[in-house]
């Protein structure tokens, strides 16, 4: 997996969101931390083409996210900061079929995909529950499942433990630990990403540290503090 | 707050496809307008409230349900009292609640993705003329159907607020940000589309954050 930022930025209505950058992130596990409105998010959505760039060029594996945007979605999944707002429909087996249904596969195909998602995230016994029901911990697994059901290569987790008690958090960190996928994690839990193998700091729209986790986090917990 | 108006059950109704629940609702919603006589369309509202109570909602979840329809229903009848005559009145309540009753047991005992599929596999013909996108139709009518108990879910927010605040509850005060807040859920749905790549034989454009 390769994500190539070519001199790419974006601004909304004059105001810079993200600055020019150049960079490429092809490691496995990245985190990306910053205060709030630092352009963390923004950066993220560029890569799966939810934000395209007002300047610059931004591909994965190649593909262009803003002329390949359906390819390109293929391979990175995203999973908002609230997993709500990732789930479309109220019973989660049939949220999760929704993702393989512009593939139009067999029905056995599909029942098959979706049972090894489920399995593999250990919420099989949820699936014919209703979302609204399913704890804080149990719905971000419910939104992993429903994008990890079409295979992306990259998965992005924006702020994954927000609002989780110690349990859900834990639940949630161990199942991303697991993840075979590349992972983009962005968060402000910094425990969750010690141990990553790169971490951004953004501040102001800017990379302002790009290196070991315990670079950037040093220097986040330095411009927290002012 | 995403919630369902399914409700779940081993009933003959839930165990009949979607199918023919739709093509029921459809011949119900043309024989209610083949007959004028209030006793007719009387049996034909009882059968549809036994309809609806074989759905195992249960009396005071089915009530609260219908009532905002009801309550439109009443609206409707009165006035064609008043613009016609009280046997007219009767007749619309009496159509109105019989395709009311229908619909909401039909809704209460298919799933939101029974609906997608057989919308989707209904518009396949139209698809093949290169009219519509089948999926896209199938999806439309799901997130309709999706969106109905989230709508009534905000409004009882934005009334509990009301009341922890001791505000009278005006149509400014709810209906505006109750219209704001919708928008704002569907353009999530939008990204969230787009995000999962569920209509992914189209360009994400008309939801895509455009920067300047």
């Amino acid at each position: 997996m390769d994500v190539r930022f070519v001199q790419a930025g974006a601004s909304f209505e004059g105001r810079v969101a993200v600055h020019p950058s150049t960079l490429s992130l092809s490691e496995r596990r990245i985190g990306i931390i910053g205060l709030n409105g630092s352009g963390k998010t923004t950066f993220a959505r560029m890569i799966n083409g939810l934000v395209q760039p007002s300047e610059g060029l931004v591909t994965v594996d190649g593909l262009d996210t803003a002329s390949d945007g359906d390819a390109v979605r293929g391979k990175v999944g995203f999973i908002f900061q609230n997993p709500q707002n990732q789930i479309i429909l109220p019973i989660l087996r049939e949220d999760i079929e929704l993702g393989l249904r512009s593939r139009r596969l067999a029905r056995s195909e599909v029942q098959a995909r979706v049972d090894g998602v489920l399995g593999r995230f250990g919420i099989a016994h949820l699936a014919d529950r209703r979302v609204h029901e399913l704890s804080g911990g149990e719905l971000q697994l419910a939104a992993l499942a429903s994008v990890l059901v079409t295979e992306p290569a990259l998965v992005i987790l924006d702020e994954p433990t927000n609002q989780l008690d110690l349990r859900n958090r834990r639940l949630v960190q161990e199942t991303i630990d697991r993840l075979e996928e590349h992972v983009l994690v962005i968060s402000h839990d910094l425990e969750l990403i010690e141990t990553f193998d790169r971490v951004l700091l953004f501040h102001e729209g800017r990379i302002l540290v790009d290196g070991p986790p315990d670079d950037a986090i040093g220097r986040y917990r330095e411009i927290a503090a002012c | 707050m995403l919630n369902s108006l399914y409700v779940e059950g081993d009933s003959r109704l839930h165990r009949l496809p979607a199918g023919p629940k739709l093509l029921l609702v459809l011949l119900v919603s043309l024989a209610v307008f083949l007959t004028r006589s209030p006793p007719v369309l009387g049996a034909g509202a009882i059968a549809a409230l036994g309809l609806y109570a074989s759905t195992g909602i249960g009396a005071r979840a089915g009530w609260l349900r219908l009532r905002p329809v009801l309550l439109t229903i009443a609206v409707v009848a009165l006035a064609t009292v008043l613009l016609g005559s009280v046997e007219e009145g009767i007749v619309a309540l009496l159509r109105l609640t019989t395709l009311m009753l229908v619909a909401a047991a039909v809704t209460a005992t298919t799933t939101v993705g029974a609906f997608i599929d057989v919308v989707s596999r209904a518009a396949r013909p139209l698809e093949r003329l290169g009219l519509v996108r089948a999926d896209d139709i199938g999806l439309a009518v799901g997130l309709v159907i999706r969106f109905v108990p989230e709508v009534l879910s905000r409004y009882d927010v934005l009334k509990q607020s009301h009341r922890a605040r001791g505000l009278r509850l005006r149509p400014t005060t709810v209906l505006v940000p109750l219209m704001i807040q919708t928008l704002k859920a569907a353009d999530e749905i939008a990204a969230a589309i787009d995000a999962r790549g569920i209509r992914a034989h189209k360009q994400p454009t008309e939801n895509q954050e455009r920067p300047t």
